[in-house]
């Protein structure tokens, strides 16, 4: 299990970023759309609920330090459509997601893109 | 040669049978209308696009909205049009070549179909600071959308962001909206009373309702709270807002909402928020899944995501 943080800089400074927790669409101001990280780790809760559903990952780095990731996407009625359930994830689940990460450089994502739980690509 | 009797042909029938009917059997006929198609599954999922593709609409029944209807279009559409995060569906507050802008704007001076504000219109909407997608938004600790704290969307918000599925009911009096987002509903009469002259204000107004034609149904609708936004980026009214929704039943399968603001205290002429806005018919069997705001459940979302996502940079 690691984490790879890619062409982050864990140096961004300066800049307040924020959450804008509407049902519809997070906003983009708080996540630094032009990046992905990819988030491998160990399911610890997945929340499934408004205004987004989240998911918590426990991922270890290269030095061994455990960051706990949270990844969110949107409203559960969108994620029902888009296929998901209350069930996708369990905990225990070993996972990789890409993420667009938040800008300030805390382990906060939003899913990218590609999921894979215990080793199986998730097709919704 | 012998004439072949008919009993030496029937058992390669019967044999032909046996293989085939099942095979038959298990072919599922293509449904030929939205009435052919039973969906069973507790919180469904709005049917659009591929999976309606061939069917053919029945003529539209006269005087009468009665179904579930989807707003949230073909999946292919991101964002759905109904949801209208970026504002109402004419009037989005995108830049021409940017559907999902960062915000920071002092005001929509530039986007494709600016609204006629007075200079009160003006000063309100500056007032109001939106979150999320739009090219006003502001981040959430700055923003002060009723919605935010789970205030009600009102009406017409209700039409104007996060418009989803709605089922429509009628009876000899009323046509009831029951809509998907915070479970709310409108009562529009169909009784001939008049609107009230002096109401005493209400999230989601007061409204009447008559048919012009066999398949258009007009709403007229006061009395709104002045508390709520028209929608998602804070188009603001007085109390002097009137909207007038049309229904027109386009044929069986197929609704569209034109939805009108006039508010002479916030804009210069009246303006349509949405334009033959086009509904979908959803199969019988349709259960709607709930979309709550909960406060408990957004402080639970506060905690993990949204404050840890304004806290200062990582040094």
């Amino acid at each position: 299990m690691r984490t790879k943080l890619g062409p982050i800089s864990l140096l961004i400074v300066g800049f307040l970023a924020a959450s804008c927790p509407l049902f519809a669409h997070h906003g983009n101001a708080s996540y630094d759309t032009a990046k992905t990280v990819t988030v491998s780790g160990t399911v610890i809760e997945y929340v499934w609920a408004n205004p987004h559903v989240f998911l918590k990952v426990d991922a270890k780095d290269e030095s061994g330090n455990t960051s706990h990731w949270v990844i969110e996407a949107q409203n559960a009625v969108n994620q029902a459509n888009a296929g998901w359930s209350k069930d996708t994830f369990k905990p225990g689940d070993q996972v990789t997601i890409d993420a667009t990460p938040a800008k300030n450089g805390r382990p906060i994502g939003r899913f990218k893109g590609r999921i894979l739980i215990n080793g199986q690509v998730f097709k919704p | 040669m012998p004439t072949r009797s008919i009993w030496t042909v029937s058992p390669m029938a019967l044999i032909l049978t046996a293989v085939l009917l099942p095979i038959l059997g298990a072919q599922t006929v293509p449904p030929k209308s939205v009435d052919d198609i039973k969906i069973d599954k507790w919180n469904s999922v709005p049917l659009h696009g591929t999976a309606y593709a061939g069917l053919k609409s029945a003529p539209a029944p006269r005087h009468d909205l009665s179904a579930i209807w989807d707003a949230t279009g073909d999946p292919t559409n991101i964002p759905p049009p109904g949801i209208q995060p970026t504002g109402a569906f004419e009037h989005r507050a995108v830049l021409p070549d940017n559907n999902s802008p960062p915000g920071g704007e002092p005001d929509e001076r530039n986007i494709p179909n600016p609204l006629p504000y007075t200079p009160l219109g003006e000063a309100t909407l500056e007032a109001h600071k939106p979150t999320g997608l739009g090219v006003r938004s502001v981040p959430a600790v700055l923003g002060n959308d009723p919605v935010d704290i789970c205030d009600p969307p009102g009406f017409p918000r209700m039409d104007l962001s996060e418009f989803r599925t709605i089922e429509i009911t009628q009876t000899e009096d009323q046509v009831i909206v029951l809509n998907q987002f915070y479970r709310t509903w409108r009562t529009i009469w169909t009784d001939g009373r008049e609107l009230p002259k002096d109401p005493e204000p209400r999230f989601n107004g007061y409204s009447v309702g008559k048919w012009v034609d066999d398949y258009t149904f007009v709403v007229q609708t006061v009395g709104m709270n002045e508390k709520t936004w028209i929608d998602n980026q804070g188009r603001p009214h007085s109390s002097e807002l009137k909207v007038e929704e049309r229904f027109h039943r386009v044929d069986h399968d197929h609704l569209e909402l034109t939805v009108t603001i006039d508010d002479p205290k916030m804009y210069t002429k009246p303006w349509l928020a949405l334009h033959n806005f086009p509904l979908k018919l959803q199969p019988r069997g349709f259960d709607i899944r709930e979309l709550y705001c909960s406060p408990s459940d957004f402080a639970e979302y506060n905690k993990e995501i949204g404050d840890p996502s304004i806290a200062p940079p990582v040094k």
